[in-house]
């Protein structure tokens, strides 16, 4: 979690800083092109993982609803919290 | 884009599939783990770098302040109350059901550690319950950036330290940087300790 996550936005931050004067970066591309690449791989794993594929089926009802209501309650809690604190 | 972001998951599915069940032509790490680490380690690399080099997003970050770490808690608060509610509805274990959305989306670990502590047929739904929030996430970031910054925030959950994060930055601009990470980071902290402390609670 340190190498692959930390690291790598650590190093990202550091030397956008030093570099902030220049503005004719264009990372557009870039980013776009490395999220196909992860959501690729994202794909791949679903699809290469057997286990996770038939256990779908039988508590795909159940998992969907409650990932629906986990979701709703965690965009009304925060919406909730924003309000009380004035963050925008 | 939304519908990039679907049609790229879905050939990587039916690569994934054919080429685990068929076709072997590469191994499965090769791309679920190597491919996978290269592209998130680029895409954090350059989401930092545009936060710093983004001087609006940096004051933007200053003014909001400490306020921001009330964000994870209202989305594991959140999160579990649609455990709560999930559990009475469809009649299962309502401690289980709670334990199950205390993942906050990781599943790698909610899988396991919830079937560790409930049984197989909960750690199945440990594990499928929070692989959909990140499915769920990441597809919907393009629609639901629309209703403001902190909503795919709110539902990426811990996923918004790695995965979602760089697609969230993407739709709602570099200032979000630091709320998506931070937010995902401390639920990632906290997920395990939640789930074990609500193991606790008498069934």
């Amino acid at each position: 979690m340190v190498l692959n996550i930390i690291v790598p936005l650590v190093a990202g931050i550091a030397i956008g800083y030093f570099l902030r004067k220049r503005k004719h970066l264009d990372l557009g591309k870039v980013t776009i092109g490395a999220i196909v690449l992860l959501i690729f791989s994202m794909g791949f794993s679903i699809g290469s993982n057997n286990e996770l594929l038939q256990s779908m089926p039988n508590i795909g009802f159940d998992a969907v609803a409650m990932v629906a209501l986990a979701l709703f309650f965690s965009v009304i809690f925060l919406k909730a919290f924003r309000k009380v604190v004035n963050l925008n | 884009m939304i519908k990039y972001i679907l049609v790229t998951l879905g050939f990587g599915t039916l690569a994934g599939y054919l080429n685990n069940n068929y076709a072997k032509v590469i191994d499965n790490n090769w791309v679920s783990s190597y491919l996978f680490d290269f592209s998130l380690i680029l895409l954090l690399f350059v989401m930092g770098f545009m936060f710093a080099a983004d001087e609006k997003a940096v004051a933007k970050l200053k003014k909001a302040g400490l306020k921001i770490l009330g964000v994870p808690f209202s989305i594991a608060l959140g999160s579990i109350m649609g455990g709560l509610v999930g559990g009475l509805l469809l009649g299962i274990n309502v401690v289980g059901s709670m334990a199950v959305t205390a993942g906050f989306g990781w599943y790698t670990l909610a899988g396991p550690l919830v079937g560790q502590l409930f049984g197989a047929n909960f750690g199945a739904l440990g594990f499928v319950v929070n692989f959909l929030r990140e499915l769920l996430t990441i597809v919907t970031i393009p629609l639901t950036a629309k209703i403001d910054n902190y909503t795919p925030v709110a539902l990426g959950g811990a996923t918004t330290m790695d995965t979602t994060l760089p697609v969230i930055v993407r739709y709602c601009g570099s200032e979000t940087l630091i709320t998506a990470f931070s937010s995902g980071f401390i639920l990632s902290i906290v997920a395990p300790f939640t789930i074990t402390a609500i193991a606790g609670i008498p069934k």
